[in-house]
């Protein structure tokens, strides 16, 4: 693993050798920052006069602002994650120095976990700006540690998740303006269908006329496609996760989602053996 | 130490190269001549473990490129024909970065960049950005990453394309030094520099080895030695002198005042040419042997290749 390490190295390196890392992190830190603050003075607005908002009392703190506030930061991180992640590997095939990762003793394991770490390294920093004002929220507002600490781990899965997914687009391609869009339309479209899928019916969408055994199959699949469209989204998890409830499957669903995404990397990167 | 055997690489229904066989010795600098698209840069990314063949073996070093990649890449010096820079690192980290990926230990790391820059001539650039450095600088920093760690195998993809003629002098007499140390396999099209720095070339065309030997035996054993002649005096009666020397097989008119003689297999023409000349009224100006150049060598190998195949 220390051909990843010294891959990791360069490639974080990089993003603050260029512009690229700037970007991301001061992008992140105005957007987050700007909406923290609009949602804080909301939230401020709304305890002076519960009555007004149709809340009883003072709202939920964390239920209110902080949970909505992550997952907010977790779409944006997916929204600037394209420009952490199309150079990963496009650079390298475009500027040629592929031929140096792949003629030198390196696994493709180093190769992948080496820039996947990298990706990581830029969203722990984007979590680090985060975690500036959660630590000035907590300074004034008694907030579970234990909800906070969960919300955090929210986003990073979230992030992660999505970086597995934008490193495999950049292994397909060797320019990064295709992996950047590709990435960045991924993500959009699953995040359309995923609010598509809230208001998709219940009821077997087959008419009554129809013969059982065609009405069950048709039940089946569209039973399958409804649970998809509501699944599968990167953001489908993070609400109830955010708020603190802690279910395996959200948490399993994150690291499936990375893990599948490594592979697919594995098998890009491989296909160079058999590739004509 | 490189072993080849039956090496086939196909790209869909075009073969690349195809059953190509060869072996280069320890210590050994060959040259790999070819013109463009012939093969050289497939064989040598098969040789590095860039590429896997579709059939044959490649052994480097005694290890399979199939087998155990991981060892040939320890053991190879690779130089391609892009040279692999990152423009936005300074050229000391970039070799630090090599000498990291290649394995070598922290301890010895400093001391080995060190080693590469002064050998190649990098210091005058090692603090700048890669994307600040000319091209004779980006090459040399490119042999200098191949020799990171003193690979015994050096494998240099036409290190000096696009060089210009002072840098291309500097990197030739660079290869000749290194090849003390290491063998060294080295592709070009530009025939001067396989005559100046190898011991034996491969001549590649169209994804086969269409000739492999010594220079010297290439370029002249076995063959008739070719004469150039200029004489001031009357044409006709020089010509018929020149032609009855002993041992002149051919000789012609180039333009007034110019020969060009053929001698048989093994005879020694000069003295009595020049007798011939004198005999004849004429004034000697020039008596010179054409020496066979490479050019020679890789249009005749070509050019029998191509009366093979139909």
């Amino acid at each position: 693993m220390r051909g990843a390490w010294a891959v990791c190295k360069r490639e974080f390196a990089g993003y603050f050798t260029t512009p690229v890392g700037y970007l991301v992190v001061g992008t992140f830190a105005v957007i987050t920052g700007l909406g923290f603050a609009a949602s804080f003075l909301f939230y401020a607005k709304v305890s002076a006069a519960p009555s007004e908002y149709a809340y009883s009392g003072v709202p939920d703190f964390e239920e209110t602002l902080l949970s909505p506030f992550l997952v907010f930061a977790g779409m944006v991180i997916m929204f600037i994650g394209p420009l952490v992640t199309m150079r990963l590997l496009a650079e390298e095939k475009n500027r040629g120095t592929m031929e140096l990762l792949f003629t030198h003793p390196l696994r493709d394991r180093d190769i992948v976990f080496g820039k996947y770490l990298a990706a990581l390294g830029m969203l722990i920093v984007m979590i680090a700006v985060l975690s500036v004002h959660l630590g000035i929220v907590a300074h004034f507002v008694v907030v579970e540690p234990a909800v906070l600490a969960f919300g955090l781990l929210t986003v990073f899965l979230m992030g992660a998740a999505f970086m597995s997914l934008g490193l495999f687009v950049s292994s397909m391609t060797s320019s990064q303006v295709t992996a950047g869009t590709m990435a960045f339309a991924l993500w959009l479209v699953s995040y359309i269908i995923g609010s598509l899928g809230e208001d998709m019916p219940t009821a077997n969408p087959a008419p009554e006329t129809w013969p059982e055994t065609l009405r069950a199959a048709v039940a089946f699949l569209y039973g399958l496609l409804r649970a998809l469209v509501q699944e599968l989204p990167l953001d489908a998890h993070a609400q109830e996760m955010a708020q603190g409830v802690f279910e395996p499957k959200d948490i399993a669903y994150y690291v499936l989602f990375t893990a599948f995404f490594l592979f697919l990397t594995f098998r890009a990167l491989d296909s160079r053996k058999w590739r004509a | 130490m490189i072993e080849v055997e039956g090496l086939t690489k196909r790209y869909g229904p075009i073969a690349a190269i195809d059953g190509v066989t060869f072996s280069v010795a320890q210590g050994e600098v060959i040259g790999f001549l070819g013109p463009n698209g012939a093969g050289k840069t497939t064989t040598m990314r098969i040789l590095t473990g860039f590429s896997p063949p579709t059939r044959g073996t490649a052994r480097v070093a005694g290890f399979d490129v199939l087998a155990e990649p991981l060892e040939v890449k320890r053991r190879v010096g690779y130089l391609p024909e892009t040279v692999p820079l990152y423009p936005e690192m300074v050229v000391s980290k970039f070799l630090a970065y090599v000498a990291e990926i290649k394995g070598i230990a922290r301890s010895r790391r400093r001391a080995e960049v060190g080693r590469v820059i002064e050998r190649c001539g990098v210091g005058p650039v090692a603090t700048r950005l890669v994307r600040n450095v000319s091209k004779g600088f980006r090459q040399r920093i490119g042999l200098a990453q191949a020799l990171i760690g003193s690979p015994p195998v050096l494998i240099l993809d036409e290190p000096t394309v696009g060089l210009d003629p002072q840098q291309i002098v500097e990197i030739r007499e660079m290869i000749r030094c290194l090849a003390q140390e290491h063998t060294v396999l080295l592709s070009t099209h530009i025939l001067p520099e396989v005559t100046m720095v190898c011991g034996r070339v491969l001549i590649i065309r169209r994804g086969r080895i269409v000739a492999q030997d010594t220079m010297a035996n290439l370029a002249g054993a076995g063959r008739p030695r070719a004469f150039t002649v200029e004489a001031d005096g009357p044409a006709e009666p020089l010509l018929g002198a020149l032609r009855a020397v002993p041992g002149v097989a051919f000789a012609e008119a180039e333009r007034a005042g110019r020969f060009r003689l053929k001698a048989l297999v093994g005879a020694d023409i000069a003295p009595g040419v020049a007798e011939a000349v004198i005999g004849a009224g004429g004034r000697l100006r020039m008596l010179a042997e054409c020496t066979r150049t490479l050019e020679d060598v890789f249009m005749d190998v070509i050019a029998s290749d191509a009366g093979g195949e139909r």
